[in-house]
């Protein structure tokens, strides 16, 4: 228990502590029992011991899978189980290979697949943090892996394009994610008050969905259809993350003042531009003030466009 | 009349599972028997059914199509009870089915003793070597993509363990996993369990796992004599010895 761990993964963007499904899951439940872990943002997969990520790393022991991190955690006693009943156990593992089967493919459908999103955003993430000359593998290595394993697992007879594999998968990750938030329900979490080894593992898939901004969105725009998912994954980024844009810990007004000094520069810099290109807009009685009191209004809404305009 | 086409490969469930959910919807079926069901079945596997001038394969669509067509075990569930039952039947698929191809596939000592004759019995030198390798590289290229290459026998052996714990856990003391009516789930927890239970293979450590849940082999038994027993001699003659040959109950 007193032995130092340290945790390698890959890093986080979009206000997320990590892009990587994987290594999301085990942050997540390495928070929820309170284990005290060192993260280290890795930047080449291949330094990693085995070659996989998330890897742990406690004195001379070294795990690499999620379900094997989880178990050695649990061994060190930071259980995030505890109060579970057997039934409640078994069900764990039942939503976590309804999410593997179903949901996984299209998550790494829409990462590494998909063209639109894989060369405007994931390859040019991953190559900028991964050292060059691996940055021109590495990328294509991955996207390559996660095609072969959709085909391998999902593709072949009756599906013979990769256009029907695609439609189904994309069906049952939307069902998958129907049946997640019938089960959720209307609780915080999902087995109740406190957050277990299931809300890690749904945390650590949903998240990257929900909050990568992709030009090819279809999971996305399915899983904003589902309000009592989002809320549930906004509750884990506030409670246990607690990421926010400038990257401190918030302390109420600080924040507030830090995303509002933000949003000031935003604004301005977007108003230069259009005043730039329309004179009329000069004249109009609309100055930055007002323009922030609305965005101030709107802030959340208001963000992702205002992302984009950034450099 | 349903036909059903299969081919009884050494621990192969589906047919099992199959047959159980048609019985339990009170759907008459006659089983066939074919080397090449495969090449007939439209998707590439089997089992699949044949009803009139239509042929549908695997568990799932045929399941579809059976609730189409106005049968269905899983109506009187709620719909976070469906939920439940999608979820454990992923696992089902995840875990068992695909510890039963690693041990069918991926063990060398089951693969030259066993899988390898049985799969390739039917054809001819050298046609049956060919088959039963290309089989094989495929299976195992399918274990390397979903990380279960790396595993071993011990790790495989754990994972049945982990999943069969989960079963019972969930089963109880309940007759059927929804408590008095079986569902597509029970169907299907059979067809693997049942496999699993009288499948010879070259150990008996994946059906010891099994055994040691009395409430899973209870279950096992109690399916089989309601839904099968009675059933055997509605089957023709060349299925016959076969399902005669496979019994929980000797």
């Amino acid at each position: 228990m007193a032995a130092p761990m340290e945790l390698s993964c890959w890093g986080g963007d979009w206000g997320l502590p990590s892009l990587h499904p994987e290594s999301l899951t085990v942050m997540a439940y390495a928070k929820f029992s309170g284990a005290p872990l060192t993260v280290n943002t890795i930047n080449n997969s291949w330094r990693t011991p085995k070659g996989d990520i998330p890897v742990l790393i406690s004195e001379d022991i070294v795990i690499s899978q999620p379900a094997k991190i989880l178990n050695f955690l649990r061994k060190q006693k930071y259980n995030a189980d505890y109060e579970l009943s057997a039934k409640q156990g078994a069900d764990t593992l039942a939503y976590i290979a309804l999410l593997e089967e179903k949901l996984l493919p299209a998550l790494l459908h829409t990462f590494w697949v998909e063209a639109e999103n894989y060369c405007s955003v994931t390859k040019p993430w991953f190559a900028s943090r991964i050292p060059f000359p691996l940055s021109l593998y590495l990328p294509g290595k991955m996207s390559r892996e996660a095609l072969n394993r959709i085909l391998l697992t999902k593709g072949g007879p009756p599906l013979y394009s990769l256009s029907e594999v695609e439609a189904q998968i994309y069906r049952d990750a939307k069902e998958c994610l129907n049946l997640l938030s019938k089960r959720l329900g209307t609780s915080q979490f999902f087995f109740g008050n406190t957050p277990t080894t299931l809300d890690a593992f749904v945390f650590g898939f949903l998240a990257p969905v929900y909050k990568v901004c992709f030009p090819r969105v279809q999971l996305q725009e399915h899983l904003k259809q589902l309000p009592n998912l989002c809320r549930f994954c906004d509750d884990i980024l506030t409670c246990y993350f607690r990421l926010t844009i400038s990257g401190h810990s918030p302390s109420g007004q600080d924040t507030a003042d830090a995303n509002l000094q933000k949003l000031t520069q935003l604004v301005n810099k977007e108003s230069n531009l259009i005043e730039k290109m329309d004179d009329n807009l000069r004249k109009s009685p609309q100055h930055p003030p007002r323009k922030l009191t609305t965005l101030k209004l709107a802030a959340g809404g208001e963000e992702s466009p205002l992302n984009r305009l950034s450099p | 009349m349903w036909n059903e086409g299969c081919v009884l490969l050494m621990g192969c469930s589906a047919p099992f599972s199959l047959k159980a959910f048609l019985q339990m919807c009170n759907l008459p079926v006659r089983v066939v028997c074919r080397a090449n069901a495969e090449y007939m079945s439209p998707s590439g596997k089997v089992p699949f059914i044949h009803v009139g001038n239509q042929v549908v394969s695997e568990l799932g669509p045929i399941v579809q199509f059976v609730k189409a067509k106005g049968h269905s075990l899983s109506d009187g569930l709620d719909e976070v009870q469906k939920a439940e039952m999608k979820a454990y039947m992923e696992l089902v698929n995840n875990m068992l089915l695909t510890a039963e191809l690693y041990l069918q596939w991926c063990d060398d000592v089951t693969v030259e003793e066993i899988t390898h004759p049985r799969y390739g019995s039917p054809y001819p030198w050298p046609l049956n070597r060919i088959l039963a390798y290309q089989k094989q590289w495929e299976i195992r290229r399918k274990m390397k993509a979903i990380g279960w290459a790396g595993k071993s026998l011990e790790q495989v052996l754990e994972d049945v363990d982990q999943c069969c714990q989960a079963l019972s856990q969930r089963l109880g003391t309940q007759p059927y996993f929804f408590n008095k009516q079986p569902t597509e789930l029970d169907a299907l927890v059979f067809g693997h369990l049942f496999t699993i239970l009288t499948t010879q293979l070259t150990t008996d450590e994946l059906s010891e796992k099994v055994k040691n849940y009395g409430n899973l082999t209870a279950f096992c038994r109690r399916i089989e004599q309601q839904y099968f027993e009675g059933h055997d001699k509605d089957n023709s003659g060349t299925a016959a010895p076969r399902s005669a040959k496979r019994s929980l109950l000797r």
